[in-house]
């Protein structure tokens, strides 16, 4: 069963692949998407078993894969409950997509190559999350990374798609970097890859020193920050986060999928996997609590004042992201694995819910070009509504259980540790922040005044899109195929958080778990989170309920105070607006001297020098040399039989004046 | 320096001399004929040696048929000998002197030159006495040297089939000699009597 | 002195090539019409078939028959099976082309198994005389094949140069032999090791250097290579293919039987010899070449470079040596054949093409061949993992064993320089504008060409066989 969840998408995949253009795109659509609900359905069979059931954990084990000296690798996987937790998120939300993919791209004319990339994506992710080993893992992690780079530059005539793109994938080469650092140095320490033999070996290495660039450093945290330094550039936290906007060029589905629910949760699942590795490295926690918190904060500014309706929630997983981390690194992995579990309804349904948006206002992204759409698309309306009061953590939601959890933990660990008072301080601001770009997102895109361009403008730009709407430009409810994915995520929006925060987090802890999370001995988060002053719980709730009310007060009540305080303080706005200047930043840093490097070795080393001498040069003195050689040939007979008795002449004079020895 | 002495240098010193005209003679006659007399001398050399049969077979074969083939070709063929040696003047410096190296090498090598104990024990293989030369030979040439022989024999075979093959021409408006035709011919078909009518002319 | 029929046992394939093509002969002389071949290319087939497979009778630890002068040993049976290859796939390469150049005679046939015969006495040769017999008699044969088309001005002046250089070579060859023959006093080649015993004279070095220098000539190496370009490109291309496979088994089999037979002892004296020509060949074949634009005429340059490389494993003069030159001219013969069969499916309508720029855009009008003979001309460069690079990894592997460093390393950069020809002409074959299209090969080309190039390219799964048998040759030679 667990082969066939993880191998129905590779099959999809290469089906769709191999096949999809003689198919056509009706059926690479229907196999991918029946074969992802075939395996989602599993999948949750499967969660029911080990996660709820009693069904112990298991490896099975697929085949050998390397046998080089010490190093020994086995395609297995991995099932316990993270597995199936990863496992039921992924599929699910993978088939939803599927599925709303065949209303949202069904005007596009390579379809079979964007399900046939979906299911490459799934397939990638399963062997990620069910990877026994470190290698297997850096398989899937590189998979994804494919399948990502792929599905971003989906549209590939489009040139920032493409720069996207590259810049996804280029951004993730540095995490990836550190990640595969990270398995050497597991490697080096430990002997092996395989997580079981890890995880032994772990507890033993605590303390254990070594030697790297002249210093002597705690082998586990070197470790650990490498590894973490994979799970930033996955999951975009701090500095490498980059990529993550940019990416919203991409399908929206693609982004509801990859670079909401699924992907960019993979460096959660990789430090909650790592868990008993970390739990030997302190500082690393710290490190990981302080980026996550950094990061919530950080993208929920900049999420403030975005425009366009993707980039808002795409900051919004940013931050969400750092919440994750925060709860890692305050030694609650099941709180960051809850929380991953929950935003991947709701984050998944904001996308598709957006999706649903564009696709309603034709492609068109820009929040201020919208308004007044929740009489024109009530069902989207409802579903987005649902999504943000899931995100801001309204009570009872699924957000509720698992953001507000991790800010009391955070608050928990404050009460001994700087970086907790720093997390603690930081996500509850960003909590506020959440919900008032929530809500700010809502309010300029359901509410006020419709600003749907009726002008000629919009005609030649609709035209131009080919869109195949003849009849009508206004908006319009997306088709039922769309809406049943967005009901369904709705759904799990709703109650995800109420029914299973018992067993992720709640008293069903160890029954639930059964030691698929480890925690060290003097970790008690869990009991800890829960014994804190009963204001500290209500904190979460007054933030999101004052950036709902400032929400509502600045876009609805008084239109107009947003533009009055973005001019008050141009100097932050700008700030905020082109995102902290990390792009520019970078960019003056890295790519610009990248770019200079690269002309200079270019041009002047390999070009001048390397081509000059080298193979240009030699080419040139070879080719001297053949027409020499060749006018040696000149057919006359005495010529050849005077070659050979010169070559006689010379051995018999080399053997007289060298003597014979 | 007793007779026989003399005459090997004698034979020798014609001989050497003889086979440098061969190639330095301006007319190809001549030079074939040096080449009999370098042949006949060999023969001599042969015959100091005790090897009687060896001398004459030279004598007969090389001189008598090869030879005298070889001049019959050379008389037939107009072959401009002076052109072919155009550009002998040209190379002659460059020739002259890897020319007089090799030789003065090779000279060295024989003022150098011993044998090795072995040699000089098996130098000679005497024929015993009662033995003729050729009955010698009948007796090791098919039984030591069968294999050398049969090779040799294949040898000749080759150049042979080489002659026939690349100058044999079927050309098939020659007239050729066909014995079987000529003995199968009989008076009927080779004349025909014709009664000619007397004193009326043609 | 042992019973003619335990020697005839000993030497059944020779003997069967002698009396097959005696018989071949009367068949052609007395049958066929007009002299046309009629079937006597096939039944020369049919008797090298017979012989190769006689080959596998009687295998045994080396005997010495014939009052010395043949040699039945494990070297001499894997040698003979090369030029036996070389012979037959000749054949199979000759059957049509010489029927559309209108020279089927039925006396090619059998100047082929008399050239064969020459070859296989010639690898057994175990005196000087018996070498000296097998030479000519291998030699003769060849120089009028090589003149075959005898209405072709290039096909005969190719003939009379060779001719007229191959008898100044056996000249050379002769000259050393009397030199040897008068130091030692014996021809045996194993009397000739005796009597050197481990200390070289002048003569017997200056014997060395011209049997060398006369062996050096049918092997084709620099300097005394120059008639193969003429050669190669003027007689007709399955003969060309002959000269290319398996003429050239029997000059390195004789080779190394010569010096490592005759001359155990004095190693440093004839390494110098070959490292000397074996340099000059890679250097030649790989500049030379780059400049050329018939194909065939390019192959004359590479088989030179080859046969320099090949000499490398010989140079280093061990046993391990000697088996990388076995796997060399297993494969080279592989590699040539597989080429030479390419080069006869060069057909525009009746005519053989034979230009490098008639190959241009192959691989979109016949993209199957374009594969083959890209193949062969990647293994030619040597470029892993085809065939031709684990050839030259023995030989270089075998060199940087004896210490002979420099050696190697001259080797490495030509076989780099040599890239540059081979890799054009799948630049050719590839990315130029179609010339015209190919007529369809005869079956038997197309086949020879099929199975030398999955032998070439598959090599590196098994190459199991081709090393243990090289392994126990060698072994058998020392």
């Amino acid at each position: 069963m667990y082969t066939a969840i993880v191998f129905l998408p590779l099959l999809g995949f290469l089906i769709a692949g191999a096949f999809g253009r003689s198919l056509g795109p009706r059926p690479s659509e229907l196999v991918t998407t029946s074969l992802l609900v075939i395996s989602a359905i599993l999948s949750w069979i499967a969660f029911i078993h080990v996660g709820l059931g009693e069904a112990p954990a298991s490896t099975p084990v697929l085949g050998a894969w390397i046998n080089s000296g010490a190093l020994n690798i086995e395609w297995a996987l991995r099932i316990d409950t993270l597995t199936v937790v990863m496992l039921v998120v992924v599929t699910s939300v993978s088939c939803l997509v599927h599925l709303y993919s065949i209303g949202y791209m069904h005007e596009d004319p390579s379809r079979p190559r964007f399900f046939a990339y979906l299911s490459l994506f799934t397939f990638a992710m399963l062997m990620l999350v069910t990877a026994d080993n470190l290698v297997q893992m850096f398989f899937g992690w590189e998979g994804v990374g494919l399948a990502s780079y792929l599905l971003i530059g989906f549209w590939y005539e489009k040139p920032s798609a493409c720069a996207a793109a590259i810049k996804a994938f280029v951004v993730n080469r540095v995490g990836d970097f550190g990640f595969a650092l990270g398995i050497f140095l597991v490697f080096a320490l430990t002997g092996s890859v395989a997580f079981d033999t890890i995880f032994a070996a772990a507890p033993g290495l605590a303390g254990k020193q070594i030697h790297i660039f002249g210093m002597n450093a705690d082998a586990m945290t070197v470790t650990c920050l490498l590894l973490f330094m994979g799970a930033m550039g996955k999951s975009a936290q701090f500095l490498l986060h980059t990529w993550l906007p940019d990416a919203m060029e991409g399908p929206t589905p693609v982004s509801a999928l990859i670079h909401a629910a699924t992907m960019v949760t993979a460096g959660v699942f990789m430090v909650a996997r790592l868990s008993p590795l970390f739990e030997q490295a302190p500082v690393a926690l710290t490190f990981v609590t302080i980026v996550g918190a950094t990061t919530a904060f950080f993208a929920a500014t900049i999420g403030l004042v975005q425009n366009d309706i993707k980039r808002v929630i795409a900051y919004s997983t940013c931050s969400q992201l750092g919440y994750m981390f925060v709860a890692l690194g305050v030694g609650g992995y099941s709180l960051g694995i809850f929380h991953l579990f929950t935003h991947a309804f709701f984050k998944a349904l904001l996308f598709l819910g957006a999706g649903s948006v564009i696709h309603a206002m034709h492609h068109e992204q820009d929040m201020r070009k919208m308004g007044g759409l929740r009489k024109d698309i009530p069902f989207t309306f409802a579903m987005m509504t649902i999504g943000t009061l899931a995100l801001t953590g309204f009570p009872f939601t699924a957000g509720y259980y698992s953001k507000d959890a991790i800010i009391e933990a955070a608050y928990a660990t404050s009460l001994h540790s700087g970086a907790g008072v720093y997390a603690f301080l930081l996500t509850v601001i960003a909590a506020g922040f959440t919900s008032f770009y929530s809500w700010r997102l809502v309010f300029m895109t359901f509410f006020g005044e419709r600003h749907v361009a009726h002008d000629d403008r919009g005609h030649a730009a609709h035209a131009h899109d080919d869109h195949g709407h003849g009849h009508d430009h206004a908006p319009h409810e997306s088709p039922l195929v769309m809406l049943i994915p967005l009901a369904l995520l709705g759904f799990g929006a709703l109650f995800a958080g109420l029914v299973f925060s018992s067993s992720f987090i709640g008293h069903g802890y160890e029954e639930f778990w059964k030691k698929a999370l480890y925690s060290g001995p003097g970790n008690h988060i869990l009991y800890a989170m829960h014994e804190i002053p009963e204001a500290v719980g209500y904190v979460p709730f007054v933030m999101m309920a004052g950036g709902f009310l400032l929400a509502l007060y600045v876009y609805v009540i008084a239109p107009g105070t947003a533009k009055r305080i973005a001019d008050a303080n141009p100097l932050l706005y700008r700030f905020l607006l082109n995102k902290w200047y990390f792009d520019e930043l970078y960019d003056l840093i890295f790519v610009r001297p990248a770019f200079w490097l690269g002309r200079l070795f270019w041009k002047g080393g390999d070009g001048r020098i390397i081509d000059g001498l080298g193979p240009d040069g030699i080419s040139a003195r070879v080719i001297d040399v053949t027409n020499r050689v060749v006018r040696l040939q000149t057919g006359y007979l005495y010529h050849y039989a005077f070659a050979m008795l010169i070559g006689v002449a010379a051995l018999i004079s080399w053997y007289l004046v060298g003597g014979v020895r | 320096m007793n007779v026989a002495a003399v005459f090997f240098y004698l034979f020798s010193a014609i001989m050497l001399a003889s086979a440098f005209m061969v190639i330095a003679a301006k007319n190809p006659v001549h030079s074939v004929l040096f080449l009999i007399l370098a042949f006949v001398n060999a023969s001599g050399l042969f015959l100091l040696m005790g090897a009687e049969f060896l001398a004459m077979i030279l004598v007969v074969v090389y001189v008598g048929a090869v030879a005298v083939l070889f001049l019959f070709v050379v008389m037939m063929l107009d072959v401009d000998f002076a052109e072919l040696k155009q550009g002998f003047l040209q190379y002659l410096p460059l020739g002259s002197v890897i020319g007089i190296v090799v030789a003065i090498e090779l000279l060295l090598v024989m003022v150098g030159f011993t044998q090795s104990d072995a040699a000089l024990g098996a130098g000679a293989s005497p024929i015993q006495a009662n033995v003729s030369n050729t009955e010698a030979l009948g007796l090791v040439l098919y039984t030591k040297y069968v294999y050398l022989f049969q090779a040799s024999g294949l040898v000749l075979l080759t150049a042979m089939i080489g002659a026939i093959v690349l100058t044999l021409r079927h050309k098939p408006d020659v007239k050729r000699q066909v014995i079987a035709d000529q003995n199968a011919r009989t008076r009927a078909d080779a004349i025909e009597i014709k009664k000619a009518p007397s004193r009326a002319g043609v | 002195m042992t019973p003619i029929s335990f020697a005839l046992a000993h030497s059944l394939p020779e003997v069967v090539l002698a009396v097959g093509a005696l018989a071949l002969l009367m068949l052609g002389v007395f049958r066929a019409r007009d002299g046309r071949d009629w079937i006597i290319s096939e039944c020369a087939i049919a008797v090298l078939g017979l012989a190769f497979l006689l080959l596998f009778v009687g295998a045994g630890p080396k005997v010495v028959v014939f009052d010395g002068a043949f040699i039945d040993d494990a070297y001499g049976r894997y040698m003979k099976g090369l030029a036996l290859i070389g012979s037959i796939v000749t054949l199979l390469l000759s059957l049509d082309y010489m029927r559309r150049e209108k020279i089927d005679l039925f006396e090619f046939p059998v100047l082929v198994i008399l050239a064969t015969l020459g070859m296989l006495m010639l690898i057994s040769a175990q005196t000087l005389i018996s070498l000296y017999l097998g030479l000519e008699l291998m030699s003769l044969a060849l120089y009028v094949i090589a003149a075959f088309h005898r209405d072709n001005v290039r096909a005969s002046e190719a003939g009379l140069k060779y001719f007229a250089l191959g008898a100044l070579s056996s000249g050379m060859l002769l000259y050393g032999a009397s030199l040897l023959y008068g130091f030692a006093g014996t021809v045996s080649l194993q009397g000739i090791a005796a009597a050197i015993n481990g200390k070289a004279n002048i003569g017997v070095i200056f014997g060395l250097v011209f049997m060398l220098a006369g062996l050096s000539f049918k092997m084709s190496v620099v300097p005394f290579h120059m008639w193969t370009p003429d050669v190669y490109e003027g007689a007709p291309t399955p003969v060309t293919a002959f000269f290319a496979s398996a003429a050239k088994m029997a000059a390195v089999a004789i080779t190394m039987r010569l010096v490592v037979t005759a001359f155990p002892g004095v190693t440093d004296q004839w390494r110098q010899i070959l490292i000397f020509v074996s340099i000059l060949s890679m250097a030649l074949g790989a500049f030379a070449a780059i400049g050329q634009t018939n194909i065939k005429r390019l192959m004359a340059y590479s088989s030179i470079g080859h046969m320099g490389f090949a000499l490398v494993g010989l140079a280093a003069g061990t046993e391990q040596g000697v088996q990388g030159v076995l796997v060399y001219l297993s494969i080279y013969l592989t590699m040539t054949l597989g080429t030479f069969a390419a080069i006869l499916s060069m057909r525009v309508g009746d005519v053989y093409v034979e230009k490098i720029s008639d190959l241009a855009g192959l691989s979109r009008t016949n993209g199957t061949m374009a594969l083959f003979l890209s193949a062969m001309m990647l293994s030619l460069a040597g470029i892993p993992p085809l065939a031709g690079f684990f050839a030259k990894w023995y030989v270089f592997n075998a060199a940087i064993q004896a210490h002979l460093y420099p050696l190697a390393v001259i080797g490495v950069l030509m076989s780099v320089v040599a890239c540059f020809y081979y890799l054009r002409i799948v630049k050719v074959i590839y990315f130029d504008e179609p010339a015209p299209g190919f007529e369809r090969a005869s079956p038997a080309v197309t086949a020879v060409l099929i199975v030398a190039s999955l032998l070439v390219v598959f090599f590196s799964f098994w190459p199991g066989p081709l090393d243990v048998a090289a392994a126990a040759a060698a072994k058998s030679l020392f």
